[in-house]
């Protein structure tokens, strides 16, 4: 196999071969499985990637609003490299996508600040051979599960690639004299607000960056998630994930949803 | 009153013979059957046309040789295996107590694993079903899977059918790093290699394991596999890996599509969107 091109371990290689023999693994469960079927996808194996890194230091002012832009990049760069490895290993085993991705970070004891990136999927190929890969020539990656996989397909959208954008922000404190002046008032804390605003419009844009550089007419299921990870309470990371997806050219003519009102809780 | 009759009561030796002997009795006969399935799971399993027979289960615990956990390189070889060992004792237990209920395989096998220093605890709990039109013997072993019966139904309506539980667990020494290549990289954005590698050497050969118990079974696929990972709670030194899974094979010569049908229900969603809060 290309071994040149990749940085995947010789046990990969070798589980990655066995899979070629046409035994599939997959997360899926059994109704996503028979989804992915449904729409012309086989699983062809359980792809993985990750990346134990360590995220440096950065001294932050207390009564100032700002990036942290050295721990938003190890962010990126750590996820990157998880995803990278898990795109590897697909592009190894033929695949054309990688469905139901979940990216996750991990925090052990192995000393402070160093915490395990890990990004894991199904790799799907095409039944009829035709290539789905994305603008790029990679697999497509896409956090949707099965099920989503699925009702996608059914409007003739096509997932390009799991995008993502992250923006490491410090909110200011608020001096003394703030607090003071406004005890007792009804009053907008505007240094906040604009903190906030800033950081989830930056991991906004940067999201946003990376779908039209996959050529994609818009992004699905967006998810943003706050976290504080082990920075305490004012450094906060925004992360912004979604699906980028295009229209193919295909002809699809719309199902009516049958309405269902379920009787159970 | 008069004395009760000279009939002689049933001895309490009879009724625990007779409750023993109820397992083995032949398919077909009807008697009780006991089983954890919902209503709509034994639903679901009649309309394939199978039923359940007996809940069944399966335990093994197994040693781990003491001091297998200290400072070391490489595979805790001892704790691997011990793990194989014990799932495939416990999973053996279980298909003999279904096979001799009259079993064709277990469905909804809720798997309980506990990894502690000196052993390895695997217990397994499931519901053991056959076709309801069953009186002959099984020609081929009787399956175990992790799918709910549901699950279950839902793969034999798209022509495939469960061979088996495969499970693959590696744990390996995680390399400490030198004191002063901690001090160093204090401040740097860096990838901790040997950690990387301990982590992935780990996940490959329990991957590698569980993908050589599926083709052992003649399997074409893996599916539900289900991954834990990270350093064990009691060595932080040392990371494990554990793969989980349901072998699945086509019995019909091609799949049949499932044609889903799309609705949308009334139901109230639940909120989406959740900024967390200053703290």
């Amino acid at each position: 196999m290309t071994n040149s091109t990749n940085d995947l371990p010789q046990a990969t290689e070798h589980r990655l071969e066995e899979l070629e023999k046409g035994l599939f693994t997959s997360d899926l469960s059994v109704n996503e499985f028979l989804l992915i079927k449904e729409v012309g996808f086989h699983p062809v194996g359980f792809v993985m990637g990750s990346s134990i890194y360590h995220t440096g230091l950065q001294t932050r002012k207390w009564n100032q609003s700002q990036e942290l832009t050295k721990l938003t990049e190890a962010m990126y760069n750590a996820r990157e490299l998880a995803m990278t490895r898990m795109e590897e290993e697909a592009a190894e085993l033929g695949a054309d996508g990688v469905v139901g991705v979940r990216l996750d970070v991990n925090y052990y004891e192995w000393g402070k600040d160093a915490a395990e990136f890990i990004a894991v999927g199904t790799a799907v190929k095409a039944e009829d051979g035709v290539s789905r890969l994305n603008q790029l020539g990679k697999p497509f990656t896409s956090d949707l599960s099965g099920q989503d996989f699925w009702t996608l397909r059914q409007t003739g959208y096509m997932p390009q690639g799991l995008v993502m954008g992250t923006c490491v922000y410090h909110i200011a404190h608020r001096g003394l004299g703030q607090t003071l002046g406004t005890t007792g008032q009804n009053v907008e804390l505007p240094n906040f607000t604009q903190a906030l605003y800033e950081a989830r419009e930056l991991a906004m844009t940067r999201m946003q960056d990376e779908a039209t550089r996959l050529g994609a007419s818009g992004i699905v299921g967006v998810r943003l998630e706050e976290k504080s990870h082990q920075w305490g309470s004012h450094t906060i990371e925004f992360l912004a994930l979604g699906t980028a997806v295009t229209k193919t050219s295909e002809d699809i003519t719309l199902v009516k949803p049958t309405t269902i009102i379920s009787l159970d809780n | 009153m008069s004395a009760p009759s000279s009939s002689p009561r049933p001895s309490l030796k009879d009724e625990v013979r007779q409750a023993l002997s109820a397992p083995s009795a032949p398919a077909g006969t009807t008697r009780a059957m006991t089983s954890d399935l919902s209503i709509d799971e034994e639903l679901n399993l009649h309309s394939i046309g199978w039923e359940p027979v007996e809940l069944v289960s399966g335990v093994s615990l197994h040693s781990i040789p003491y001091g297998y956990w200290n400072w070391g390189q490489g595979e805790i070889v001892g704790a691997s295996s011990a793990h194989a060992t014990a799932f495939a004792n416990a999973t053996a237990r279980m298909l003999r107590e279904a096979g001799t209920a009259g079993g064709h395989g277990v469905v909804g096998v809720h798997i309980e694993r506990a990894i502690h220093p000196t052993h390895v605890e695997i217990s397994l709990v499931g519901t053991a079903v056959r076709p309801v039109d069953s009186t002959r013997r099984l020609e081929r072993s009787v399956f175990a899977s992790d799918l709910s019966a549901r699950d279950f139904t839902m793969l034999m309506i798209a022509g495939w059918e469960p061979l088996g539980l495969a499970s693959g667990a590696s744990f390996v020494f995680a390399p400490r790093r030198s004191m002063s290549s901690t001090i160093q990289q204090q401040s740097q954005n860096i990838e901790l290699t040997n950690f990387t590698e301990a982590m992935y050497s780990a996940r490959e050969a329990a991957m590698q394991r569980m993908q050589e118990v599926a083709i052992e079974m003649n399997g074409t696929g893996v599916v539900d596999v289900k991954v834990q990972e990270g350093p064990m709670s009691f060595a932080s030194h040392a990371v494990g890996f554990v793969a989980l899974g349901t072998v699945v094979r086509l019995a019909t010569p091609t799949h049949q599509l499932i044609h889903p049908t799309m609705v949308v229900s009334l139901n109230d969603s639940s909120p989406a969107f959740d900024a967390q809060t200053l703290s």
